[in-house]
């Protein structure tokens, strides 16, 4: 399961920034090449990139990547870091239910029931803020399974400290 | 009750300024029941932020404008049309007059009505060489707002619509990504496009105004003098509004003549009426509703 | 007011302290805060909607490309050829790669106008080369962060023109002008101060380079220093904007290691977008969340408080300026560069104004100022990057990061108190 979704995340997260530089590069060469400028490239840029934001975002929390600063909690070890440990998870795990998913959700029911449409594309902007939501929900899987881990004795990550540098 | 409204403009602004007198009336005349503490500078968050705030009662009141809120209310869409006013006059009778009315109490469903609308004067095309006719316009890259209005009418005027974030309009002027960009006089000054653009050309296309929102919830927990209170406050800041508005934008063009250099331009209006008409009609056909705004403005002439 | 800044900055600081990560962090003491103002609900929704709509804007979008664009040149062998093209030139000053790593923070950010993008570009760069040469680690990152920022004074600078935009029109022409001897004055001290610790620390200086071994590095340098022109070049002659430049710069990099260098081929490309991903969104979570902040400040009449508080110490000109650089220090600490400008410029405006000071001069110094905000922590965007990137955490960067402080500082300061720093060339070239 676990592999799974860092799969699909991986792939959808490719998939948007190639999206994102097409769009980005096509938006330069219709206007200076062709000559008739693209009215839509701009706004489908804006909001692909908040989605790659957010998905990018949750896979990064599943990746222990997020920057913390560890100056307090560096040179904790054994039961110290194991409770220091749970604190955090449970700290990120109530604002993505709370905040990103509940208030996200709420957000986007709310602009989709007003009708709110996004000025160029004319798209439902419920479906933008969609990934607010979305992003929560994965992020409080991977909490999950961060719990998981730590109950069964595996340490969250082997070689740096939780939410530490990045290599 | 203190309503908290959002803006993006800076507090010299003549919009700020005339919604502070707004503010100063509804006081006096609710013996300070009722304030309206303004926020400059899209503290809050932006025009579209902050109406999702207001439908959802976190913030009471803000101002848009009314292109932004075409995404909300379909109605605005009628007054955003190019060439829909024929003068200043036939603006002001429409907005201060029972379209106007109905225009602001049309969107209650969506959780919000409008309270006053405050001019933005007209917008006209600016850019590295005059725009006299629609033909002037041919193969020109114009930067226009993201709204499918905007775009629809300088392609019926024969240029190419071109969005740009407006925080890189400056530039983009000064490289020459866009041969040019649409707006009222003020944004050679405030926005310092004179700088990069020396002739303005006075074709007047649009008159896009400024409108005051208020929430639902904010709105019925006012009191029936309460809420005619505003609605007297909002009708006499208008009218101070216009005349501010004049004033801002006539010293605007005379900065940009003498200090920044543009020239300023007289237009011949027909061939671009002339050329946007299809337009009318394709909003119209839009629904029902815009087809009876759209001809009941025109007759308010 | 006072409960609203008690509220926001405690559980800030509980959240970070215990190791929450920092977006989280700032987040929750967000939403915590607006329940002052505005019920459950609402406040969880407001909260929502910023960490979302604050990354709403088509200029960031320079953010994830030059991130891509970096580790293209990382991975596709550009990177090394114009590291040792910069060798041969500077490789005799001590501290050569943390020199190279200035001067590039100045061209790349000046053209970019972006210090993050700056930051993960450079820094992605010569991180792996200065370890290789056996600079600490922590020092590399410090020089890239501090550095990072100078392309927001250099133009031409997004930032200048959201000032002019608050403002209501002070002349950009003047403002970007303006900027060129402060933002160089930044980079050169950075430069002196490196070269000092490179020394003491006795970091290795090349040997001197034969001449056809120059000219060999000047040929190999040649493709990836069109990157440089073709980004400049297009952006001077209106071929796109400066974030358009930006996806150019990853189509050139691409082109040039897929099909020329053939360091890299397209089966590793996924790999490549998913490390730029995981950077970007590390960053773009921290700017949507601190805009959520930013509005639960100005909910909450911190500003107004702040700059009050400040300004009522005393009514000598000299002390409101450096009480209003240090009240800037402090909002630089918390809060991202855009927001801040954006509530701030109006508060402190009109007090500089009452003292005579002119508005391009303020403009440098609050663009200066907060230049020094997003690379302190806890909230700065350049700090993380340059983290990031350099491969070092926030706490091992502290330490080699208080000389350039200091150094900013003392430049701040200078660029505060001798307006002709800023003013003397729109004078001489603009007739300001
Ligand atoms: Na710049
Ligand atoms: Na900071």
């Amino acid at each position: 399961m676990r592999n799974a979704i860092d799969t699909l995340l991986r792939s959808t997260i490719v998939v948007i920034f190639s999206i994102l530089v097409v769009c980005v590069s096509w938006q330069v060469i219709s206007r200076f090449i062709l000559g008739t400028p693209s009215t839509s490239t701009d706004e489908l840029a804006r909001f692909l990139f908040m989605w790659l934001a957010l998905i990018g975002g949750a896979y990064t929390l599943g990746q222990r990547r997020h920057l913390a600063i560890d100056l307090l909690t560096l040179h904790l070890s054994g039961r110290r870091k194991m409770i220091s440990e749970l604190v955090i998870i449970g700290v990120i795990a109530l604002f993505c239910a709370i905040v990103m998913v509940y208030g996200g959700g709420q957000l986007v029911v709310r602009t989709l029931s007003s009708g709110q449409v996004t000025p160029s594309l004319q798209l439902p902007m419920g479906y933008v803020y969609g990934a607010i939501p979305f992003a929560g929900l994965v992020m409080l899987y991977y909490c999950l399974t961060f719990c998981r881990d730590l109950f069964a004795g595996r340490s969250l990550n082997t070689d740096a400290a939780a939410f530490g540098p990045l290599d | 009750a203190t309503l908290r409204l959002n803006h993006n403009n800076p507090p010299e602004h003549p919009v700020h300024i005339s919604m502070q007198v707004m503010a100063d009336r509804v006081a006096e005349l609710t013996n300070g029941e009722v304030k309206i503490r303004i926020y400059p500078n899209a503290q809050l968050g932006t025009q579209r932020e902050s109406m999702e705030l207001v439908q959802s009662c976190a913030l009471e009141m803000a101002r848009s404008n009314a292109s932004e809120l075409e995404a909300f209310e379909e109605s605005y869409s009628a007054l955003n049309l190019p060439y829909i006013f024929q003068s200043e006059e036939h603006f002001n009778t429409v907005v201060t007059g029972e379209i106007g009315a109905d225009i602001l109490n049309a969107s209650v469903a969506q959780g919000f009505r409008g309270v006053a609308y405050y001019t933005e004067g007209a917008r006209s095309f600016y850019g590295d060489r005059p725009i006299t006719s629609p033909a002037d316009l041919k193969g020109m890259k114009i930067r226009v707002q993201p709204s499918p209005s905007a775009i629809r009418m300088v392609e019926l005027l024969g240029g190419n619509p071109t969005p740009i974030a407006w925080g890189e309009l400056y530039s983009a002027l000064q490289q020459g990504v866009v041969d040019g960009a649409e707006n009222n006089p003020t944004a050679l000054t405030t926005a310092r496009h004179g700088e990069v653009a020396k002739h303005f050309s006075l074709d007047e296309h649009t008159m896009i105004p400024s409108v005051v929102v208020i929430s639902n919830c904010a709105y019925d927990a006012l009191t029936e003098d309460q809420r005619t209170a505003l609605r007297q406050a909002a009708l006499e800041s208008m009218a101070a509004h216009r005349a501010a508005w004049n004033a801002a934008s006539d010293a605007a063009i005379e900065a940009a003549q003498k200090e920044l250099g543009v020239n300023v331009h007289q237009v011949e209006k027909g061939p671009f009426v002339e050329a946007v008409l299809p337009m009318h009609e394709e909003v119209a056909a839009k629904s029902q509703n815009l087809a009876d705004l759209i001809a009941r403005i025109k007759a308010a002439n | 007011m006072a409960s609203a800044a008690l509220l926001l900055f405690g559980v800030f600081g509980l959240l970070t302290a215990i190791g929450v990560p920092v977006a989280f962090a700032i987040g929750a003491s967000a939403a915590v805060t607006f329940l002052l103002f505005m019920d459950f609900n609402q406040s969880v929704f407001i909260v929502a909607q910023q960490m979302a709509s604050g990354l709403d804007s088509f200029t960031l979008l320079a953010i994830p490309f030059f991130i891509l664009a970096g580790n293209i040149m990382n991975r596709g062998g550009i990177a090394v050829r114009l590291i040792a093209f910069a060798q041969v030139l500077g490789g005799r000053l001590p501290g050569a790669l943390a020199h190279c790593n200035v001067l590039a923070n100045m061209m790349f950010g000046s053209i970019s106008g972006s210090a993050v993008a700056a930051a993960a570009a450079v820094g992605g760069v010569m991180a792996p080369l200065q370890k290789k040469e056996g600079y600490d680690p922590a020092f590399s990152a410090a020089v890239n962060i501090a550095s990072c920022p100078t392309g927001l004074l250099i133009p031409p600078s997004a930032t200048l023109i959201v000032y002019s935009l608050i403002t209501g029109g002070t002349s950009i022409a003047a403002l970007f002008v303006a900027g060129y001897v402060p933002g160089i004055l930044m980079g050169f001290g950075l430069m002196a101060v490196a070269g000092i610790i490179a020394k003491r620390r006795g970091y290795p200086v090349a040997p001197r380079s034969s001449w056809a071994q120059v000219l060999e590095a000047t040929r190999n340098a040649i493709l990836p220093l069109g990157l440089v022109i073709v980004v400049m070049g297009g952006i001077i002659s209106g071929a796109f904007t400066a974030t358009e430049a930006s996806a150019i710069a990853v189509l050139y990099t691409l082109i040039l290691a897929l099909f020329w260098y053939r360091e890299i081929s397209l089966k590793d490309l996924p790999s490549i977008v998913l490390d730029s991903a995981v950077t970007t969104s590390i960053v773009l979570l921290m700017i949507g969340a601190s805009i959520a902040m930013s509005r639960a400040m100005a909910f909450g009449d911190i500003p107004y408080a702040l700059s009050d508080a400040l300004l009522g110490i005393s009514d000598n000109p000299i002390m409101i300026l450096l009480a209003i650089n240090v009240a800037l220090l402090i909002v630089g600490t918390f809060m991202d560069m855009t927001p801040a400008l954006l509530i701030f410029t109006p508060i402190f405006m009109p007090v500089v104004q009452s003292l005579g000071m002119d508005p391009v001069h303020f403009g440098i110094v609050m663009t200066f100022n907060l230049c020094i905000g997003i690379c302190t922590p806890p909230v700065g965007s350049a700090l993380f990057v340059g983290c990031s990137v350099g491969g070092t955490s926030i706490g091992a960067v502290i330490r080699p990061l208080l000389p350039f402080y200091a150094v900013l500082f003392v430049l701040l300061l200078l660029v505060t108190f001798v307006p002709e720093i800023s003013l003397a060339l729109p004078k001489l070239l603009l007739g300001y």
